[in-house]
């Protein structure tokens, strides 16, 4: 392996690496806007120079094409490095509109990092900047602002490498080049398209739904995980911080919203990327809730009707259960525990794939949209979800269930935290907490579990999953 | 006509490019001899002892480049004949397409015999109408006459050629540029490494050469490496084509022996100033090369070494000669009016430096330059110089810094005045 000196460090690197790559793994920063773990070298933005010594004088060139080789000698801030870098932000930011007042991308944008890190000087040009699109629709949820695009073409080969639809192209050239969307739709139909909103360096690449939302500094990130498919992508769920808080009284709903969700890199389940749906998720866990406790659909107390579904399955000759695939590890278990083997229980899929969407592809989307069936397969086996004829209670945890299915004459106990039709045919209907409102871990197809953290209160009406069942399963005296 | 010829050795007449003619001239002779007498490497070696240099400007030796392929490999290689002739003031590609084609189709089977090359291009700039009618018309009567697709001479070696036209970019003439073209992507140079001999055209060894460095392998080949050194000088072996153009009597094509002297050349051969004006510099081989004033060019020769320590380089061989009277700001601003213009917009100095420089120069001609616009020019040229991923935006800082050295107070005499100092006084057109 090729031995090599940086900044006065030696360090050792496999023969072929590049020196950006030896310098990362050192723990040596280089900074880059083009290059990215995961995407090709294109060599485009010209930040990374890193100056080599050389007969006594410095050639300098960039560091992310750049092999090592045994016994170099380079620099990550030189002299003449620092004056390349201040030459290339001032040619970056000559055309960039410097709009960070009214960009999303402010407090968490490279090129502001860099130039206050490595330039910190005024435009030295006097001329007029060129004006392009402001508001360019890539597809309905892509937005690009031509004007602060710095032509990295991050997104261009994210959708050639990794999304594979090839939706994104560059069209013109020197200061007009303009990033596009091809004319067949492929961009439109990418489902991993909200990924170049991430890759994009600055803010050119926007989110609509996100579009002059907050600014991110009054957000704060909870590590989650998207329950959208077995997959079990690690995300980000961005939402106010508390300290931030809006204090007006109606605000309840813009300070206990998602307002926005990125990807939580994690080599072992989807690397540095989720797919669309995930990009929703503040649609999927928005949806209107149970208002409240129901007895035969009429309103009742919670306790009231813990109490109640707790008698029925204490007199329940033959009970079955619905368990939800939705459930942590940490609910499912404490199901069994409460339990035992008193309850027939069965997974059931709570959600099946939606007309239009994705069903599977060989990059991250998987056919079963619940994210936890694995989890609860390991704990409740693989039978599937039927119900015996002669069972007299059904006790249903979670969405996605078919009350036709369930004999005539069964009484039914229904945990559910969604506002839906189903609710009030129950005999017992308990409204109960969701993702966003407790922790817990859920393990994927594949085996691997990964955790999510609570973000929110849990609204009062509602129970926690993972201590209700406890109480449902005392028996009607007190005691187990 | 200045020294000896070897590319332009024939008379021009309406049938001078045919196989006929050619033939009659000893065409494919030579080609018969590589393939039935020589070894691949014997000529690959005949090449390099020629000491030819690649004619598209960068003077790479021809040689060094082929050494690099390993011709007996399994790996597929390729051939590619730069006909993207596109720097400003160069037009001598166009005349051996148009007038000895057969020599360009000759030499490339000679060269692909000699790195192993089963399938070879000529990337041909979309503009060239004729040219494109010649090497095409070539290519079919050779493949008409069995010379390429089939089986030559008994040796399993055979060849086809694919014309390529371009759509048209000045930076589809970079070599990488070139073979992601022909590719079918937006022509942006690649970084270098990999060179491309080791990864080009389709991710594989690829030697891309001008049509001038081919042309001269027939030649090579047929004298030997030893006749040929005997031509030109040491250093800058056998001869160029000059296309010149601009304020001189006799503009064209002319093949010069290296080493003529450069003064006798624009004074005899090609008949002095146009109208007898004043030479006040000249662009002498592409304007990527800085310009030289007339006393400068005086002592020297047509070679490498001698105009290469001047400050400046034969290039190309596209000169450009400026009479006294012209305006060298104006002159500047359609170069980087060009230069803006034909930047890819691939990496980020070139992408925006030739906006810049342009828009100052822009600005400047409108009258409303300030002082420091000079050093602005200055310092984009100098941020632009080996930073970028092809040669085009050092190409257009030398082009910047050449003439503002020489003529910066024409420049601050057009800050100063909001007029150019020339103005009314090229009198040579009259």
């Amino acid at each position: 392996m090729p031995r090599l000196t940086i900044d006065g460090r030696e360090i050792e690197a496999p023969a072929g690496q590049t020196v950006m790559d030896a310098a990362r793994a050192a723990g040596i920063f280089i900074p880059y806007f083009c290059w990215h773990p995961q995407l090709s070298v294109p060599g485009n933005c010209r930040i990374c120079v890193v100056g080599v010594e050389d007969k006594g004088g410095e050639w300098i060139d960039i560091a992310c094409n750049m092999p090592v080789s045994e016994g170099m000698v380079v620099h990550t801030n030189s002299e003449g490095v620092r004056q390349r870098r201040k030459d290339t932000l001032q040619f970056i930011t000559l055309n960039h509109p410097v709009d960070c007042g009214i960009c999303d991308k402010a407090g968490e944008c490279t090129l502001q990092d860099y130039h206050y890190e490595y330039n910190g000087e005024r435009s030295l040009s006097r001329d007029a900047k060129n004006h392009e699109t402001k508001h360019h629709a890539l597809s309905p949820r892509i937005v690009l602002d031509n004007e602060r695009c710095i032509q990295c073409t991050r997104c261009v080969r994210f959708t050639r490498e990794v999304s594979k639809s090839n939706g994104l192209g560059m069209q013109n050239r020197a200061d007009h080049s303009l990033v596009r969307a091809v004319e067949d739709g492929s961009f439109a139909n990418d489902p991993y398209s909200d990924n170049v909103i991430d890759l994009c360096p600055v803010g050119a690449l926007l989110s609509p739904s996100f579009l002059h939302k907050a600014r991110v500094w009054y957000l704060k990130p909870t590590a989650s995980v998207c329950p959208g498919c077995a997959r079990g992508c690690t995300v980000n769920l961005w939402h106010r911080r508390p300290e931030w808080r809006l204090r007006a009284p109606d605000m309840r709903a813009q300070n206990e919203s998602i307002d926005r969700v990125t990807p939580l890199e994690n080599p072992a389940v989807n690397g540095p990327w989720i797919c669309n749906k995930g990009r929703d998720l503040a649609k999927l866990l928005g949806r209107a809730r149970a208002e409240g406790a129901m007895l035969k659909g009429r309103a009742a107390e919670l306790q009231g009707a813990i109490a109640m579904a707790r008698s029925l399955i204490a007199a329940a000759r033959k009970p079955v259960a619905l368990v939800s695939s939705w459930g942590s590890n940490e609910e499912l278990a404490a199901f069994r525990a409460a339990f035992g083997e008193r309850l027939d229980a069965r997974v059931k899929a709570d959600h099946a794939p939606e007309p239009g969407e994705v069903v599977e592809d060989a990059i991250l989307i998987r056919a079963d949209k619940n994210p936890n069936t694995a989890g609860a397969k390991a704990i409740f086996g693989d039978a599937p979800p039927d119900i015996p004829k002669d069972a007299d209670l059904v006790l249903v945890w979670g969405e996605g269930l078919d009350f036709n299915r369930i004999p005539a004459g069964a009484k039914i106990v229904y945990l559910n935290a969604w506002l839906q039709p189903e609710n009030g045919h129950a005999d017992v209907f308990i409204p109960i907490s969701i993702q966003t409102e407790r922790s817990g871990h859920y393990t994927n197809f594949a085996g691997v579990t990964s955790a999510f953290a609570k973000c929110f209160p849990k609204p009062a009406q509602a129970a926690d999953a993972e201590t209700l069942f406890a109480s449902l399963a005392l028996a009607p005296g007190g005691g187990p | 006509m200045p020294g000896r010829q070897l590319i332009m050795n024939f008379e021009v007449t309406p049938t001078s490019h045919t196989l006929e003619a050619y033939r009659a001239r000893g065409g494919y002779a030579t080609l018969e001899k590589a393939l039935t007498t020589m070894q691949p490497v014997d000529i690959t070696k005949e090449v390099t002892a020629s000491g030819l240099l690649g004619h598209g400007g960068a003077a790479f030796p021809v040689g060094r480049k082929w050494a690099v392929m390993k011709p007996g490999s399994d790996e597929t290689h390729y051939l590619c004949a730069n006909a993207d002739e596109g720097e400003p003031g160069t037009f001598k590609d166009r005349w051996i397409l148009e007038n000895a084609p057969h020599l360009l189709v000759e030499s490339m089977l000679i060269a692909s015999y000699a790195l192993g090359v089963r399938n070879a291009f000529v990337y041909i700039r979309g503009e060239f109408d004729l040219p494109y009618r010649r090497i095409q018309g070539a290519i079919d009567e050779a493949y008409a006459a069995g010379l390429l697709g089939a089986k030559l001479h008994g040796t399993p070696f055979e060849l086809d050629i694919v014309v390529y036209r371009g759509a048209g970019s000045y930076v589809c003439g970079e070599a990488s540029g070139l073979i992601t073209s022909i590719e079918g992507r937006k022509p942006y140079p690649r970084n270098r490494p990999p060179r491309l001999t080791v990864r080009g055209l389709y991710q594989k060894p690829t030697v891309i050469n001008n049509v001038e460095s081919l042309a001269n392998i027939t030649g090579i080949v047929r004298m030997g490496a030893e006749e040929f050194r005997k031509v030109g000088t040491a250093k800058s072996p056998g001869t160029q084509l000059i296309s010149i153009s601009g304020h001189i009597a006799k503009p064209g094509v002319y093949e010069v022996e290296y080493g003529y002297p450069w003064a006798r050349f624009l004074d005899e051969d090609c008949g002095g100033m146009l109208h007898g004006a004043k030479m006040k510099c000249i662009v002498p081989g592409g304007i990527s090369t800085k310009v030289l004033t007339r006393a400068e060019i005086e002592p020297l020769m047509l070679s490498h070494e001698s105009v290469n320590p001047a400050g400046s380089g034969l290039g190309s061989g596209g000169m450009i000669v400026i009479a006294e009277g012209t305006c060298m700001v104006r002159l500047l601003q359609v170069l980087l009016r060009f230069y803006h213009h034909e930047s890819c917009g691939q990496c980020t100095p070139c992408r925006e430096g030739m906006g810049w420089m342009h828009r100052i120069i822009d600005r400047i001609v409108a009258g409303q330059g300030v002082p420091e616009d000079i050093d602005r020019l200055y310092a984009i040229s100098e941020a632009n110089d080996g930073t970028t991923i092809c040669g085009m935006g050092d190409a257009a800082g030398y082009a910047t810094v050449g003439i503002l050295n020489k003529f910066r107070d024409e420049f601050e005499y057009f800050i100063a005045n909001k007029r150019s100092k020339c103005d009314g006084r090229l009198e040579c057109l009259a």
